[in-house]
């Protein structure tokens, strides 16, 4: 497949699984703003709005995990029930152009939720070229690291509703016990050592300190890059290595 | 005589299958010519779909050689996948789309620029009568067209050989014709089809060549003329009301029918059964047997070989 035909298939898809169901049917765009600006409003009003700031930034990084869970569901039920996947497979379409073109097109169900936190986080004064950078940079790393996980979860995965069991699961030990809503020291000693083993922590203390809710030194900021990175390949690798293309 | 897929001693055994369980495939060996429909036609379960999944790339041979317009299926499936499409068993259109993108798109995601994705779209909806329900969402279609949809799709490919899995399941008698005219329109273009279907005589109307599939094995392989020649009894006598059975049976295999009796029988047998029953003044009628009654002969003789087995086990 040349280069052009590959592009061709990946706009494709982002059209097909991303821009036309929400013309069908344009709730799908507040699906992924309920859950985040739910957590922003708990936390602003618990917190009296001293929270509203850890709100908006983790409210991005759950919209970008919401990504995920979302294309876990999608591509569990359009392998299963629709054998869509195998119309594919059966086609010049390659893995990694399918891969992208899925994840690219949850994107799209995003940016109302993106937009809306994007909209606060202007307001609250946090914008500059270091905070821009920072929060582009670690939205990327979580939706790619949340679409590979997604992959090697939907090869498992025989019915979509086992795909509702772990949404909320992943949630859960993704943005709610890890600091993305609430600066790590707001946790207890050990549940701050625990919160290390979730990759959102360093995403969320990189966000958290180029806003200025969190200041980290460069050298602890260095660090949150490499293990978000070196998380983010290993999820890569892992669903290169597990995810199928083809069935045994 | 050019060959489009070419399987050598395929087997395949599922992983998750208990262990002693019968192979999907045994060591199936057969070719399917450039240029036709190859129809693969036999009971539930009996490895037509696993030998599709495997020559469309989506599944993994356990043993065996299979090669798809001269490529390798483990080796060069990359090679292959350009050159395929296939409708799967069981596969249903994305219901958000409406008929025109269900095809449309498809094209597209082949690499298809615009105009040729758009010329081929409505060349293929006005083939499948599809044209006036091209605005339809696939949620508002019916079972019928929504399989319809999907035969359009892959036929309005530019792929060289595509896999058809029970295609025409649950569609009316006037939309399977449809589909075999679009079928036959395919085949002029020298594509190869390769046809899975319970339907008998979708498979006898379409295909040039035909294989019957036992348990994971080639049974009988040939055209439908030369599935005829091979089976025992060529020709079938239906014979109105009563007639001595006794006088029969010496010439076939004799059935009781509805209002009558059907003898299966060689050919000069056949022309002594029907001058017999013209002297007695029985009305009748006499044929080639048809592919259902081939399929029942030899899969009631394998049925029937397995039942001794099966009762000394136990």
């Amino acid at each position: 497949m040349s280069e052009r035909n590959r592009l061709r298939s990946l706009f494709t898809l982002v059209l097909l699984n991303g821009v036309i169901p929400i013309r069908t049917q344009p709730l799908y765009l507040l699906n992924l703003l309920a859950s985040p600006l739910s957590f922003l409003f708990f936390i602003t009003i618990v917190s009296h709005g001293t929270y509203l700031a850890f709100g908006v930034t983790g409210g991005m990084i759950l919209t970008m995990l919401s990504v995920g869970t979302s294309l876990q569901s999608d591509l569990t039920h359009y392998r299963h029930d629709l054998k869509f996947q195998d119309v594919v497979v059966a086609s010049p379409v390659e893995a990694p152009v399918y891969v992208a073109g899925m994840a690219l097109s949850e994107l799209v169900y995003s940016l109302p939720a993106l937009a809306v936190f994007l909209l606060i986080f202007t307001l609250e004064g946090f914008v500059s070229l270091e905070s821009v950078a920072v929060l582009t940079g670690v939205l990327v790393l979580v939706w790619g690291f949340a679409s590979a996980l997604a992959f090697t979860l939907a090869t498992y995965f025989q019915d979509v509703r086992e795909t509702f069991l772990f949404s909320p699961l992943i949630s859960l030990l993704l943005t709610v016990l890890p600091p993305v809503y609430y600066p790590l020291r707001a946790l207890p000693a050990w549940a701050q050592l625990a919160a290390h083993f979730s990759p959102t922590t360093y995403a969320a203390e990189l966000v958290q300190g180029a806003v200025g809710l969190a200041p980290i030194s460069s050298g602890a900021a260095a660090i949150d890059w490499l293990v978000l990175v070196a998380f983010t390949a290993g999820l890569f690798l892992l669903a290169g290595l597990k995810a199928r293309w083809k069935e045994p | 005589m050019s060959i489009a897929i070419r399987a050598d001693r395929l087997r395949k055994v599922y992983p998750k299958s208990p262990p002693g369980s019968p192979a999907a495939l045994e060591d199936l060996t057969l070719e399917v010519p450039t240029g036709g429909v190859y129809g693969l036609i036999g009971r539930n379960g009996a490895g037509k779909t696993t030998f599709v999944r495997i020559a469309s790339t989506q599944l993994e041979p356990t043993g065996g050689q299979l090669s798809v317009l001269g490529y390798d299926v483990r080796r060069d499936d990359r090679e292959i996948r350009t050159r395929i499409a296939c409708v799967p068993q069981e596969s249903r259109p994305l219901y958000f789309l409406n008929v025109e993108e269900v095809v449309y798109l498809y094209l597209k995601l082949r690499g298809l620029d615009r105009t040729e994705a758009r010329r081929r779209t409505k060349e293929a909806l006005d083939e499948l009568s599809l044209t006036e329900y091209r605005r339809r969402s696939v949620q508002r279609l019916s079972g019928g067209l929504r399989r319809r949809t999907l035969c359009a799709m892959v036929l309005a490919s530019d792929a060289e050989v595509l896999f058809l899995d029970e295609p025409t399941t649950g569609l009316d008698p006037i939309a399977r014709r449809q589909v075999w005219e679009a079928i036959r329109r395919t085949i002029r273009e020298h594509r190869t089809i390769v046809l899975t279907t319970h339907y008998l005589d979708e498979a006898e109307a379409l295909s040039t060549r035909l294989a019957l599939v036992e348990r994971g094995r080639l049974v009988l392989e040939g055209t439908p003329a030369d599935l005829r020649a091979r089976v025992r009894y060529p020709y079938r006598v239906t014979l109105e009301g009563s007639f001595p059975r006794s006088e029969l049976e010496p010439f076939g295999r004799v059935s009781e029918i509805e209002g009558g009796v059907m003898v299966f029988t060689r050919e000069p047998e056949a022309r002594e059964i029907a001058r017999r029953a013209l002297a007695r003044g029985t009305r009748l009628s006499m044929g080639p047997v048809s592919l259902e009654d081939i399929f029942l002969e030899v899969v009631g003789r394998s049925l029937s070989d397995e039942a001794p087995a099966e009762e000394a086990e136990a």
